[in-house]
């Protein structure tokens, strides 16, 4: 009993999604996940922003698609999203790739509202030419994992979850992809979705696929806790070496970001090799990636200069403190370097047996599965 | 635990084709920040090198362990006072250093003096030689004291807080001259004064260049000098001329003159004293011009670079 309709690689957001969906359509479906729950690695550790495009002044195309999928997911979401502040898009008055009458003309461009605020309101004077207030939430992401644990759990027949579990061979036989796990067993479909984020090249190489051409970074997340006054504001410097400081999903935190301190070390290679792997517990290597968050080799935190930046910029009422940090491995395309775009890539390495990959790094564009699961 | 300064400290050095020199200035400048402070970051400012500075910098680099380095490249040569303002810009630390030469001669343990300095209550301390001064350098510096009752010196480096920093960048949108602008910050600053090695920095002749129009335009900027001096001369001009057309009225009076004399003289007289009345309103638009120019800022930078953390 181990044939399946769909293998899913991965219980993060795009994962689950897949698999709820799949499942709604009456499908057999087996999840496998290496960690010991869902949403254990990029879907819980980032800036958890449901984006509306404001983060992609450079990339119109990526904002209009994100500003498409915005409404969608606030309404089949709306539960897991906090809504209840004031997000601030600031633009620095040096070292900026945008400024304030390129982000209007870009805001009027995606269609998404931005209204003109004064800067002196929360920055030092001469720090920033423009702030905007802009509609944009973010998400939590152990609400919305406790969601889709429920909604899968009512499959009982049709959905099966495996933690702990990660794939060690794949290979086609015969119309179906069979996936052998570390324990010798086997499970076979004919359609495998990875959906593994930054493992998405370590599974592409068990097949010989095309391999996504990325970078990683190992990035680190600061959670703060903050006062009264920066409680119900998030604000992000945007488009150069700034930070941002914005509520994390409905945890009472903030998120504090720097664009120069949060990646602590990049790999340029196919598959991400690391110094710090032969420290890790878990047998981290550039065919497995562990847990960043949970390995004792990670880095030291690079709050003091996060805190710097962001103090630099931002009016003394605004007080945080440090709470705690959480890392995770970020993969990037290359070919968004110059203009910072994030787009979500589908590629289908194969049709009957069918396997595809999923790249994307944002919450909300993950409707841009539908197309393949359907027709897959 | 250790005894290291919690403060932030960042440090801004100024580099132009300075691959001779850089290497061990940086050396010892990592291990000094790094052994005094817990949290520091060096920016440096390549101001348009052509050699291999930014090579050796990114050499020297692997071997900080905490301290953060960044190259700001500047696009093409802005000259000392546009990069380090770059760098200041980019700097994140709660003082910083401003390196405006790696000329090092002086001893290496003034770098964490001029800091217990600040510590004494200052908000800028500056490091300067007592004597070995160019000659150039000294006149200047009187001269402007002359004209300003603002003393400066030549500096190897000094130390900012980020209050002042702060108060210096609500006042001027541009800021020329550093020095200067900080001694009128309204905050109170220091000097420490030490005894030179034999070796005098070398300027390379764009960087040599830089500094005496740079003199000139700080004493065009900053004192009355340039105009006073153009008004002067331009009212007097005008006196000069009113008093010939009463001469030649007079002259015409009294006297019997070549004929001829009186017209080609009356036009004269009145066509400069309209010269020179135009002369004013034009000095007075440039000055005017001058003090809009100070509302702009413009540098350009091709690349900031991070090397560390």
């Amino acid at each position: 009993m181990n044939e399946f309709d769909r293998i899913i690689i991965g219980a993060g957001l795009y994962g689950l999604y897949a698999a709820l969906f799949c499942c709604r359509l009456g499908m057999r479906v087996l999840v496998l996940e290496c960690e010991q729950d869902a949403f254990q690695r990029a879907t819980k550790i980032n800036q958890a922003r449901v984006h509306q495009g404001y983060h992609y002044p450079r990339s119109l195309s990526t904002a209009i698609r994100s500003a498409k999928y915005f409404e969608r997911f606030v309404q089949d979401y709306g539960f897991c999203i906090n809504s209840e502040f004031q997000q601030i898009y600031a633009t620095s008055s040096v070292f900026s790739w945008t400024n304030a009458a390129q982000f209007r003309a870009f805001c009027r461009a995606a269609e998404i509202p931005c209204e003109t605020l004064h800067p002196d309101q929360f920055f030092h004077s001469n720090m920033c030419d423009s702030a905007f207030l802009t509609k944009e939430y973010t998400y939590d992401a152990e609400i919305l994992k406790t969601y889709f644990r429920k909604e899968l759990a009512a499959y009982t027949d049709n959905c099966t979850l495996w933690f702990g579990v990660r794939p060690k061979a794949i290979q086609a036989v015969q119309g179906q992809y069979e996936v052998t796990l570390p324990d010798g067993t086997c499970v076979s479909a004919p359609f495998v979705l990875n959906a593994s984020y930054a493992g998405v090249n370590q599974i592409i190489s068990m097949i010989g696929g095309e391999q996504f051409r990325i970078k990683y970074e190992l990035c680190e997340l600061i959670l703060c806790e903050v006062n009264e006054k920066l409680r119900d504001i998030g604000i992000t410097v945007m488009d150069g070496p700034f930070f941002s400081i914005m509520p994390y999903g409905k945890t009472g935190l903030h998120s504090l970001t720097a664009v120069t301190f949060t990646p602590h070390s990049v790999c340029y290679d196919q598959l991400p090799a690391f110094a710090c792997q032969e420290q890790s517990s878990d047998g981290c290597c550039a065919t497995f990636l562990g847990n960043c968050n949970t390995c004792p080799a990670r880095p030291q935190t690079a709050y003091p200069y996060m805190k710097n930046l962001a103090k630099k910029y931002l009016l003394d009422a605004y007080q945080f403190t440090y709470h705690s940090s959480i890392f995770s491995m970020k993969p990037i395309l290359m070919s968004s370097e110059i203009d910072d775009s994030r787009p979500t890539v589908i590629r289908v390495h194969s049709s009957a047996p069918t396997f595809v990959s999923v790249l994307s790094g944002k919450i909300n564009t993950v409707y841009d599965l539908d197309e393949v699961l359907q027709n897959g | 635990m250790d005894n290291k300064e919690k403060i932030f400290i960042s440090a801004v050095v100024y580099v132009h084709n300075y691959e001779q020199e850089i290497g061990s200035f940086l050396t010892k400048l990592i291990t000094e920040l790094e052994s005094r402070f817990q949290n520091a970051e060096i920016i440096l400012v390549d101001d348009a090198s052509s050699d291999q500075s930014a090579e050796k910098i990114r050499e020297v680099s692997r071997s900080s362990s905490s301290c953060s380095i960044t190259i700001l490249r500047m696009s093409s040569f802005h000259g000392l006072e546009m990069s380090v303002n770059a760098g200041n810009d980019l700097a994140i630390g709660d003082m910083i250093y401003e390196f405006d030469s790696i000329a090092c001669d002086y001893p290496f343990e003034l770098i964490f003096q001029a800091y217990q300095k600040m510590r004494e209550g200052y908000d800028l301390v500056s490091v300067s030689p007592d004597k070995n001064r160019r000659y150039s350098s000294w006149l200047f510096y009187r001269l402007f004291a002359r004209l300003t009752d603002i003393r400066m010196d030549t500096e190897r480096f000094r130390i900012v807080s980020r209050r002042l920093i702060n108060r210096v960048n609500d006042d001027n949108v541009l800021i020329p001259y550093r020095k200067v602008i900080y001694q009128t910050s309204g905050f109170q600053g220091a000097r420490i004064t030490f005894q030179p090695d034999l070796k005098q920095p070398q300027l390379d002749s764009a960087a040599g260049r830089f500094r005496s129009t740079l003199a000139m335009d700080s004493l065009i900027l900053f004192t009355e000098f340039g105009y006073r001096f153009s008004m002067a001369m331009t009212v007097s001009m005008m006196l000069i001329s009113l008093l010939m057309t009463v001469y030649s009225v007079i002259i015409y009076l009294a006297a019997e003159p070549v004929e001829g004399w009186t017209t080609t003289i009356l036009f004269l007289s009145i066509a400069f004293f309209g010269m020179f009345g135009i002369l004013t309103v034009i000095i007075r638009y440039l000055q005017l011009l001058i003090n809009l120019v100070f509302k702009r800022k413009h540098y350009h930078f091709s690349s900031i670079e991070k090397l560390t953390k």
